[in-house]
């Protein structure tokens, strides 16, 4: 691929690639089916990070919006028990269950704060959200040793839900459902003999869970519980992730979303400008798909919704033209931030 | 994980088997405004049909046990039907071992799902038998040496369960085989600090088995990593090893610039620098000439953030210069 000619944004095409993936996705994405509201998340804020959003009809917006709001798991009706709330991930288990069965139907929190990312981006007001059950919710699924479950029936539990449940929080201006002293003692525990942090204690660093462990820690203003060796350490490995683009581990392939990962880690610790954004760029670039749209992880191979946000994402982060500005710890637009900050002016003066 | 359904020669949707007749299938209800929707096969809307109407029957029989693993087929990702599959499995009092086995099955088809490890932890963690888990997590690490989820169930298998014993010689292999590979020295790490421990004597051998990698591969991020590492054990850190200050001025001396190598000659500069110890060798000087080689030569992607560090020890001399 000519690079030169490549090394600009295929910005028509992008939208028209994220208006496909609202509409309808062909069936070999059938193992994306509990997730969908992720692949919504990526397309609606693909848009806004395009400056977009108007591509999509009022009518669209107003039918996405709806849509999320019908995956929102209400307290048992009978018990009023709120551990099972949350925002699921698409209409798969989305039934009514006689009350001491419901257990099969409950939020996830990768669900809930992407579906919260998709309301705030396009302007709702949250009035529909219960905030108070989606505080249970996530309060019920932290656990012992400070990390959190994803779901309520069965899950794993690692840095990506300590995370997502941080989120939840900082949008809902609410941290009662979630004890920072035990995530912060998670993260701290997290961090490797390399100074990256890994999905759990004593595994390997990752460019991906370092991202998520460094956001929470922002987001629960904890970034000073690391010491300053932790800090130089963390900026030296991430930093060495570079290649051209950014690999998620030492001697891995470079990957267009670590350009995010990496890349939004480095901002949160006031380190992003030590990169080099030439090369970081040219390899996101080559990643792109000029004529259907999209980005995918490496050259001349499928592109995918993920893909496509976060090189977007990762190309607004060093500035790149045509794109707006993100909030690397939420992971929206500025714009969608602001407009949260404005909603928790209102809940202050309601309360 | 496809659906196209062309090997489905001889598959019998649910709704027109005698045996499911008394079961009303319930469809999908994704409301009046869905929007990303999935164009799924009539196999699969079928089969999650009838996986719908039994969760919600709760009915707790073979034929909901055999569902649940058409169910899986189609989508390995849904939690809730893993779920189920094991509230069925409990309350149907099923052959755990035969489970073992389908999910090993699983496993080699979908190595990169988290629910198929989390169903496989569940199990091992109700029959309290880990014994096929290395061979297991062995067997993936083989064709996918850095699979994260298999590291991470042998992780928790071999601490759960004291399975220490020869991982050491499983790690040694990994990294003859590739001495690249991070996630074994991530795991020589694990079986040093949880199993053997760092007495002197260990710090010792280990510096000495990576700086034989080194020696080999002298670019290695990971093998460097794991020094410091290692070295985080020696009290006298990083600068007070006389076989690696020895190692490393050697590389120096025979012209090796590898940016780890002269990373870490400015990280015993900084230590040095640090403990107050007046020392020709490694002062700030060094660390800036060095510094200013990695930004202006030998590792110009970083450029920024070694002239960042320069400027550390450049205020370092600085201030010296004002006294
Ligand atoms: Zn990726």
């Amino acid at each position: 691929m000519n690079n030169e000619e490549n090394n600009c944004l295929a910005h028509r095409q992008h939208v028209k690639y994220f208006m496909r993936f609202l509409n309808v996705l062909p069936s070999s994405l059938s193992s994306h089916d509990t997730t969908r509201v992720t692949i919504a998340y990526f397309s609606v804020v693909g848009l806004d990070v395009l400056g977009s959003i108007t591509s999509m009809t009022i009518d669209m917006q107003s039918r996405i919006i709806e849509w999320i709001y019908r995956l929102q798991v209400e307290p048992n009706k009978e018990t009023g028990d709120m551990t099972a709330c949350g925002f699921q991930g698409s209409s798969t288990i989305n039934m009514p269950f006689d009350s001491e069965k419901s257990q099969y139907r409950c939020g996830h929190l990768a669900m809930t704060y992407t579906g919260l990312c998709v309301l705030l981006t396009l302007g709702d007001d949250l009035s529909r959200v219960n905030r108070k059950a989606l505080v249970e919710g996530v309060k019920a699924l932290q656990r012992e040793e400070g990390n959190f479950s994803a779901t309520l029936s069965g899950c794993e539990s690692d840095m990506r839900f300590v995370y997502c449940a941080a989120c939840i929080s900082y949008i809902l201006n609410d941290w009662s459902g979630f004890d920072v002293k035990r995530a912060t003692d998670y993260i701290i525990n997290s961090i490797g003999y390399d100074y990256g942090i890994a999905q759990c204690p004593e595994l390997e660093s990752h460019g991906g869970t370092t991202f998520c462990a460094l956001a929470t820690l922002s987001l629960t203003n904890q970034l000073d519980k690391l010491t300053i060796e932790q800090i130089e350490g963390l900026k030296r490995w991430l930093l060495f992730r570079q290649i051209d683009g950014f690999q998620g581990r030492p001697n891995k392939p470079v990957d267009t979303c670590y350009s995010f990962w990496v890349g939004a880690s480095l901002k949160i610790l006031d380190a992003l400008h030590l990169s080099n954004f030439e090369s970081n760029k040219s390899y996101v670039y080559e990643t792109q798909d000029c004529v259907v749209g999209g980005f995918s992880k490496w050259p001349d191979t499928c592109t995918d919704p993920m893909h496509t946000y976060l090189g977007l994402a990762g190309l607004s982060l060093i500035g790149e033209n045509g794109l707006l500005e993100i909030v690397p710890t939420l992971n929206i637009t500025k714009k969608a931030h602001d407009h949260m900050k404005y909603l928790h002016q209102m809940w202050e003066t309601e309360s | 994980m496809s659906d196209s359904g062309d090997s489905d020669v001889y598959w019998v949707p649910y709704k027109e088997r005698p045996e499911w007749s008394d079961i009303t299938p319930v469809p999908e209800d994704d409301g009046i405004t869905p929007v990303v929707v999935i164009a799924h096969s009539e196999k699969f809307k079928d089969v999650y049909d009838y996986f719908r109407a039994v969760l919600q029957k709760n009915e707790k029989s073979e034929r909901a046990l055999h569902l649940t693993k058409d169910a899986v087929e189609l989508n390995p990702a849904n939690y809730t039907v893993w779920q189920y599959r094991r509230d069925l499995l409990k309350e149907l009092d099923t052959d755990l071992r035969s489970e073992l086995y389908y999910v090993e099955c699983v496993i080699k088809q979908s190595p990169k799902n988290y629910q198929v490890w989390h169903h496989r932890r569940v199990l091992v963690e109700w029959l309290q038998d880990p014994s096929q888990e290395l061979d297991l997590t062995g067997d993936t690490l083989i064709s996918d040496p850095k699979n994260y989820h298999a590291w991470q169930h042998r992780q928790w298998a071999i601490k759960t369960f004291g399975l220490f014993d020869n991982e050491l010689e499983f790690v040694d292999n990994l990294i003859s085989e590739d001495v690249r590979n991070n996630s074994a020295w991530n795991q020589r790490y694990f079986v040093m600090n949880n199993h053997l421990g760092w007495s002197d004597l260990n710090v010792q051998k280990e510096i000495c088995y990576t700086l034989e990698k080194i020696r080999f591969i002298k670019n290695n991020e990971s093998a460097w990593n794991y020094l410091r590492g290692v070295l985080l054990h020696d009290k006298r850190g990083l600068s007070g090893n006389a076989v690696v200050l020895s190692f490393c001025e050697d590389l120096f001396k025979n012209r090796c610039h590898s940016p780890y190598l002269l990373a870490f000659i400015i990280d015993i500069c900084d230590e040095v620098i640090k403990k107050g110890e007046a020392s020709l060798m490694y002062g700030p000087e060094r660390a800036l000439e060095l510094c200013k080689a990695l930004a202006d030569k030998y590792d110009k992607i970083r450029t920024k953030y070694w002239n960042y560090m320069a400027n550390k020890f450049k205020a370092l001399i600085d201030l010296k210069a004002t006294y």
